[in-house]
């Protein structure tokens, strides 16, 4: 019994300090999604991803697949990227997204928070830069 | 202002009882394989495939919890574990690059990309990185 209340005190700290991360995140989040829309005048492309593509990939590498995902689906979705360059927005989201979040909660249990910040920028703006030399469009 | 303050706050709270639901049972479970001493044998079970990362083959778990249901799970089993900082660091840069994916995969999908080569991606990445990581903390 008082293995268990240790173990559940264990786990009632954690959810506190991920509260204490989670909250301001998100208010900051929704103050990002009213500013959004100024990305898209963005008029070089970067590694195949245009400035309405920003929008997206932006939104997704701060606030995170799942939680951005209406702004990600619907930027996407109303925009005519090309298949191509929705792969690519999303390639890059699938090794990159809800950069500062993942990265904090692990740094509560120990985690060298600049070894994750730096490798999963790096492997995905390299994939994404190498996927779009690839001339074929992507289905 | 004030409304987009309080619609922040409110998602805040929702994703913490999320995370709450999910990381109190998670935490309890590996707490109570610990105490129970199954997990010298869980440990053993997965050494010869965990050692691939330099991980204890106990910390499978953590990874199994967050590729299937999300980072709270796995963080939830990696803390009763006590971890050394470099291990966490490289289970947590494998997580990072894989995890949630029965909720990612299918918003993925409704951009209308293929969603299968990116799932693809994601965990031959994750292995990928994992092994060179456990490489180079023994390199340097």
């Amino acid at each position: 019994m008082e293995a268990l209340l240790t173990s559940l005190e264990g786990a009632l700290l954690l959810c506190g300090q991920l509260f204490c991360i989670i909250v301001p995140l998100t208010v900051f989040y929704e103050f990002l999604k009213t500013r959004q829309a100024s990305l898209a005048g963005r008029k070089r492309s970067l590694m195949g991803i245009s400035g309405r593509g920003l929008v997206p990939l932006v939104t997704g590498v701060i606030i995170g697949l799942t939680y951005g995902a209406g702004v990600i689906i619907h930027s996407i979705r109303s925009t005519d990227l090309g298949k191509k360059e929705a792969f690519l927005i999303l390639l890059y989201l699938s090794v990159c997204h809800a950069i500062i979040e993942d990265t904090l909660i692990f740094a509560v249990i120990g985690a060298n928070a600049l070894i994750l910040l730096g490798v999963r920028f790096f492997l995905a703006t390299l994939l994404t830069y190498l996927a779009s030399l690839s001339g074929r469009d992507r289905p | 202002m004030g409304e987009t303050l309080k619609r922040g706050f409110h998602h805040g709270l929702s994703i913490t009882v999320e995370m709450v639901r999910v990381i109190v049972p998670f935490y309890l479970v590996v707490e109570l394989i610990r105490h129970l001493g199954l997990i010298g044998f869980i440990g053993g079970l997965f050494r010869p495939f965990m050692s691939l990362f330099g991980l204890p083959g106990e910390s499978a778990l953590a990874l199994i919890a967050g590729y299937t249901t999300n980072l709270y799970a796995a963080i939830a089993v990696l803390k009763p574990l006590h971890l050394s900082s470099r291990d966490v660091t490289t289970i947590a840069l494998m997580l990072g690059l894989s995890h949630s994916l029965a909720v990612e995969t299918p918003i993925t999908r409704k951009t209308g990309v293929n969603a299968w080569l990116l799932l693809a991606v994601r965990i031959i990445l994750s292995l990928l990185a994992g092994m060179a990581l456990n490489l180079a903390w023994k390199l340097f």
